[in-house]
């Protein structure tokens, strides 16, 4: 079923398996600031993404977390090539698609597919399921008329655990989890290898939550896909993704194995969103300590001098407001942006 | 001891096009004093519902058909259903305060922070403007907003969203409630200044001994709020019981699933149980369960009757004909 769907996916699977399929070093975009109304003065820029690099294995998924404002959704759509890069290079497959074409994008577009977090916002109203599935498998000359088309969106469907039946209704028709099944079948439809999943779970229901995510990783195991997933919840990035990257005002603070990053935060930072993350069960949550920031995140127009966090951090040192930390290996498989890491060392 | 407020057999319904929708069936619960009874449910289960029934905030086409709501907190016997208007406006703001989600929406853009404060005091206590204007910064200072005396001239807008949630809290608290309804109170924050929110909650609500009832769907922040826990599904209340009893030893089916179905920051988990089948359609619906459709231990019966809310441990409420038994969940 999945080889009729996804024929190239599962083909390339088998020939290399842990392979780098995202390569991003050092991404920048930053948003112009402009005074004046006549006469434009450019005053400054919001820096949304700021240096960020990191590399995500084929059939691996790469979260990217943080709070709102924190560059995590700007990353991706620049990815994406929704918006355009500052700076930085892109490496999908191999090929540095940051300074592409319109015309020399194309093939990557099909690659890479993304699912919103709002259904209901990123389906036509005006087109029913069929012809909502139909459309990029003819853009992309997936297929060659509009029968074999009907029969893959058919194929989709069952993938999704909906009905043929299905088809002829429109969005409206269908409950939020259903919506959220229809985008992911329209996801699929042109074959990509890469997912970027914008918090696809949060406008959910908690019954449902769990439906959907199981769903990714069906389709993660038998097409191989590779997803890029953005969600400010901790417990689901923990259950779902291979790779963590912790964002913090537009620059990565701690990267690395989900695990070990949770289970061994080294960040101010991670340890306070850990510890911030409720737990479902009253007898642990009430016993707790917790570390409770104070503040709120600072403007990214005007970004605090040395590492971002230090208004905030519990810990901070004197090289704090100075100097910005560098990146540094505390394992093979987790790194971290902070000055106690050398302190550790000592 | 009697309790605080006694919520018995309340049913409200919405009267659409469509049909009748059933938002809230036959809900029953207590609250006493210093206690904090969190509610927990998906969309549509009919948790604000309810609340908003205590409120009486309830509009056309909504009507609460049934129920009484009884409040011990003036010293007698009242029925809140059965108070006029007037007598409403002495008890909302005064005897019973509510949190909304958004606190965008619920300040007022065009008044600064101190004018909504000092409205509500001067509204419900004999004072004159110094007092109230005391008070209210009094008030800031108890929700640990920095300089308050400055804050008292700002407009919401110049506020983060976690510091709207302070003033909305420092609002609600300002009179002195003996009831407290907090509705998603931390639901449109990020996590860490929701951390700080529910934080400053726990204090305050250890410190006035407000009955409060803290409405979410998250179950991890209700485990850090809550001593008693309802669960609702459908509009009707499916589980009532002390709170870890509905975590370690869930009865119902429902619960049981719900609880298997959420994924955990601290452990490694290997799969999450997905509840198959989709939220119920609320309208028109048949006097049977309404989790029996989506329910792996559904019997017969189950879609004929509606099982009767049983107490089948001390103080452990079920509505279910075939509950979960002795099966811990760990």
């Amino acid at each position: 079923m999945s080889d009729k769907i996804n024929g190239t996916a599962t083909t390339k699977e088998t020939s290399v398996q842990s392979d780098v399929v995202i390569r991003v070093k050092n991404l920048k975009k930053y948003f112009p600031i402009y005074k004046g109304f006549l006469i434009k003065k450019h005053v400054g820029d919001v820096k949304a993404v700021d240096d960020v690099s990191f590399e995500v294995r084929r059939g691996e998924t790469f979260a990217l977390v943080g709070e709102s404002g924190c560059g995590k959704t700007t990353t991706a759509r620049t990815m994406l090539r929704l918006i355009d890069p500052t700076d930085g290079v892109i490496e999908i497959l191999g090929t540095d698609i940051s300074r592409l074409s319109r015309e020399e994008l194309l093939p990557f577009r099909r690659k890479m597919q993304i699912v919103f977090q709002n259904p209901i916002g990123s389906l036509n109203p005006r087109m029913t399921v069929g012809q909502i599935l139909t459309e990029p498998m003819l853009f992309h000359k997936i297929v060659k008329d509009q029968q074999e088309a009907n029969e893959r969106a058919i194929e989709l469907l069952r993938m999704v655990g909906m009905k043929p039946y299905h088809m002829d209704r429109y969005p409206h028709q269908f409950s939020g989890g259903q919506k959220q099944r229809i985008a992911i079948a329209r996801a699929l439809s042109v074959n990509p290898e890469i997912l970027y999943l914008d918090e696809p779970t949060s406008a959910l229901d908690v019954s449902v939550q769990a439906q959907i995510v199981n769903l990714f990783l069906k389709f993660q195991e038998e097409l191989g896909l590779t997803y890029i997933f953005i969600s400010h919840n901790l417990a689901l990035v923990r259950f779902i993704s291979h790779h963590v990257a912790i964002m913090y005002l537009g620059r990565i603070v701690e990267m690395g194995e989900v695990n070990e990053v949770f289970d061994n935060p080294i960040h101010p930072y991670t340890k306070a969103l850990l510890s911030a993350s409720p737990i479902p069960d009253p007898a642990i949550e009430k016993k707790r300590s917790r570390l409770i920031l104070t503040g709120n995140v600072p403007s990214p127009i005007a970004r605090p001098s040395g590492c971002f966090f230090h208004p905030r951090c519990p810990f901070k040192m004197d090289i704090c407001d100075k100097e910005y930390p560098q990146m540094k290996s505390v394992s093979p498989n987790h790194q971290v942006a902070c000055h106690l890491v050398d302190k550790r060392e000592v | 001891m009697a309790s605080l407020l006694s919520v018995r057999n309340l049913s409200t319904y919405f009267y659409l096009e469509e049909g009748v929708l059933k938002a809230v069936n036959d809900v029953s619960f207590e609250l006493s004093e210093n206690e904090v009874l969190g509610i927990v449910g998906e969309t549509g289960s009919g948790k604000s519902i309810t609340v908003r029934s205590i409120m009486r905030l309830i509009h056309y086409p909504g009507k609460i058909v049934s129920g009484q709501i009884i409040y011990r907190g003036r010293g007698k016997e009242e029925d809140i259903l059965k108070l006029d208007e007037e007598e409403m406006t002495r008890i909302r703001g005064k005897e019973i305060s509510m949190i909304f989600q958004d606190p965008l929406t619920s300040l007022n853009p065009l008044y600064t922070i101190g004018d909504q404060l000092m409205e509500t005091i001067m509204q419900h206590q004999d004072v004159d403007r110094a007092t109230a204007w005391k008070l209210a910064v009094e008030m800031l200072k108890k929700v640990q907003i920095p300089e308050p005396e400055k804050r008292m001239n700002s407009y919401p807008f110049e506020f983060s969203g976690g510091m709207k949630q302070r003033v909305v809290i420092a609002i609600a608290l300002s009179c002195n409630p003996k009831v407290l309804i907090a509705d998603e109170p931390t639901t449109a924050l990020d996590v860490t200044i929701q951390a700080q929110v529910l934080e400053l909650m726990k204090e305050l609500q250890r410190e006035l001994k407000t009955g409060t009832i803290f409405i979410t769907h998250d179950l991890g922040v209700i485990s850090a709020m809550a001593d008693r826990v309802m669960v609702m599904y459908g509009g009707r209340q499916m589980e009532l019981a002390p709170a870890e009893d509905v975590f370690h030893k869930p009865m119902h089916p429902y619960t049981h699933m719900l609880l298997k179905s959420i994924p955990r920051v601290d452990i490694k988990q290997e799969k999450l149980e997905s509840i198959p089948g989709q939220p119920p359609r609320m309208i028109d619906v048949p006097e049977v369960c309404p989790f029996a459709p989506r329910c792996p231990r559904r019997l017969d019966k189950c879609s004929k009757e509606l099982p009767p809310l049983e107490e089948l441990e001390p103080g452990h409420y079920v509505r279910c004909f075939n509950p979960v038994l002795g099966g811990d969940k760990k």
